[in-house]
């Protein structure tokens, strides 16, 4: 479904991905672990398009498509869904607003109809409870003044209603409290399917309990240093990543 | 110069940008091309709110005027409440300038609230005194600008009496070859003692080559008082403009979006629902064609 092959990309000039290869199957769940400045946030972004990311090399199709021909908001439409690690403030706009400005441009974009005010409203009501997020919360402009926790909360709220193909989740569980991680894992899990794929960037085996994953890599220095089963999560939390920091030099 | 003393026919009662308070707007230039008689508009009138009284005023320019010249005294009584609605929706050759003078008595009110999208030459010129102790004044407003226009927001307010309060909230929007200015002093007087001032000042430029000019003066001499003033000039915050556009806005939507949400705050202050209404719908009217790339 998503296939990256030696990748390379640069930011201001400095390239961070070195040749970085993984293919993430439909209906599959891998999980991205790594150190701190490894590159795993910037995969992301540059998946998701973001300006001053140049791809310098390599290259990236989903579904059999060319995503790097694509704008960014082609790539959204196409169903890929990026979770930032740090969420946007985006002041003045209703998180309502928001996400229905983004659902149906989305839907404009691949032909489909907009969704109605009352039908988008019901549909956002079932997701935040199940997400156990106030809707008096979704009337204030998005994530302004929200804690860390509400942010990340608010990146899966707006995934489970955009309901992507593809989703690159960077550090969703950092920053929620025990109850919020089991509320967002299960939102997660709830959007597994045969035609779905993930990509989970985590740096704890908490989340991994959770959300099971088919396959683990590890990014060292933007690279896959290693590949294995869910075994290996648990593997560098014992031993860390001393032994793959000469490998990736 | 005093805009009182100013002939639109008398080319050399004209101020020149070599006057501080004209340095930014150049009338001289902008009146070279002043037009036939009967196109100019002339007003001049006083405007008194009795005490106890409550006006809501709603004015916009029709536009028809080539020329536009206003010169309006507002004297706010005892306890009154005046609060100005304007909107200047003016063609792009207009030339035209507004001034104000408002006197503020005892416990009076005076809210006006500005939206602007400019002209050929357009200035907005307020100068409020608050001549009784305890008044309240809120001078708030917007601009969205494009093409050359040129709008200047001058604005003087001088706390001459005690325990004055002070609110302003300005917002702009520039883009292609458009200028905003943004002229705001306070001053307050030796013995007004618990003023409490604020003036804060807010502007997109939304790409190279439109202006913002921004002169926010504070000057203070009395003791025992509040006083604030804000002045932020900046692009679009491109984050979070990537941020919408990763959930699906293409880049006009995000922009039209995030732009729309920055002057909006000043509309939604407006308390009377009519006149909000009506600015609400101006703003998102402007917003159509404004934000298209
Ligand atoms: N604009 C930039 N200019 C130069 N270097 C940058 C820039 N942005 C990021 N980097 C560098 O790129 C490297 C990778 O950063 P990235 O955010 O992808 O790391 P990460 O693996 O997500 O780390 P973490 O686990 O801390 O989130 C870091 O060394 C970072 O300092
Ligand atoms: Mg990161």
């Amino acid at each position: 479904m998503l296939s990256i092959q030696n990748l390379t990309a640069a930011v201001d000039a400095k390239t961070i991905l070195k040749g970085l290869t993984l293919e993430v199957p439909a209906g599959e769940v891998h999980a991205i672990m790594g150190p701190n400045g490894a590159g795993k946030s910037t995969l992301g972004y540059a998946l998701a398009g973001r300006p001053n990311y140049d791809i310098t090399g390599g290259s990236v199709t989903f579904n059999g498509e060319d995503l790097l021909d694509k704008e960014v908001h082609e790539r959204a439409a196409a169903g890929l869904y990026l979770s930032f690690q740090y969420p946007l403030e985006i002041p003045g706009v209703p998180a309502l607003t928001f996400l229905r400005t983004a659902l149906n441009s989305q839907k404009k974009l691949r032909g489909e109809a907009e969704v109605t005010a009352p039908e988008f409203l019901k549909k956002v009501r079932e997701v935040a409870k199940s997400l156990r997020i106030d809707m008096d919360m979704l009337k204030r402009p998005l994530n302004v003044g929200f804690s860390g926790g509400e942010k990340k909360r608010m990146e899966v709220l707006q995934m489970a209603m955009l309901e992507p193909k593809f989703l690159i989740l960077d550090e969703t569980d950092s920053g929620l409290d025990i109850d919020a991680l089991k509320v967002v894992s299960d939102g997660v899990n709830a959007l597994r399917a045969p035609d779905r794929g993930m990509l989970v960037i985590t740096h704890y085996q908490r989340l991994l309990d959770h959300i099971k994953p088919d396959q683990v890599h590890v990014l060292v220095a933007g690279k896959i240093v290693r590949s294995g089963g869910p075994e290996l999560a648990l593997e560098l939390e014992a031993h860390g990543y001393d032994q793959y920091l000469g490998v990736a030099a | 110069m005093s805009l009182t003393a100013l002939d639109i026919f008398d080319p050399s009662s004209y101020p020149t940008r070599r006057d501080e308070e004209w340095k930014y707007s150049d009338l001289s230039r902008a009146l070279r091309v002043v037009p036939q008689a009967d196109d100019v508009h002339r007003l001049s009138d006083r405007i008194v709110i009795a005490a106890g009284e409550t006006v809501v005023r709603f004015e916009t320019s029709t536009g028809e005027a080539a020329v536009t010249h206003e010169d309006l005294h507002f004297a706010v009584g005892e306890g009154a409440r005046l609060t100005r609605v304007v909107i200047l929706d003016e063609p792009e050759d207009a030339v035209s300038i507004r001034r104000s003078t408002v006197e503020t008595a005892p416990g009076s009110v005076f809210k006006q609230y500005v939206f602007s999208t400019g002209a050929r030459f357009q200035r907005f010129e307020t100068h409020v005194t608050h001549a009784g102790h305890g008044a309240e004044v809120e001078m708030n407003g917007a601009y969205l600008l494009k093409d050359k226009r040129h709008f200047d927001l001058t604005t003087r307010v001088n706390h001459a009496e005690i325990n004055g309060i002070t609110n302003q909230m300005i917002k702009g929007l520039v883009k292609d070859q458009a200028t905003g200015v943004f002229q705001g002093r306070i001053y307050v007087e030796r013995g007004a003692d618990g003023t409490d001032a604020r003036m804060r000042h807010q502007a997109l430029i939304l790409n190279d080559g439109a202006h913002v000019r921004a002169k926010p003066e504070l000057e203070i001499y009395a003791d025992d008082v509040q006083c604030a003033h804000g002045n932020t000039i900046g692009a679009l915050d491109e984050s979070a403009l990537f941020f919408c556009q990763t959930r699906g806005m293409d880049e006009p939507t995000a922009r039209a979006l995030l732009t729309h949400a920055f002057v909006m705050p000043v509309a939604e202050a407006i308390e009377d629902e009519a006149l909000r209404a009506k600015v609400l719908e101006f703003l998102e009217r402007e917003a159509e064609t404004y934000h298209a790339l």
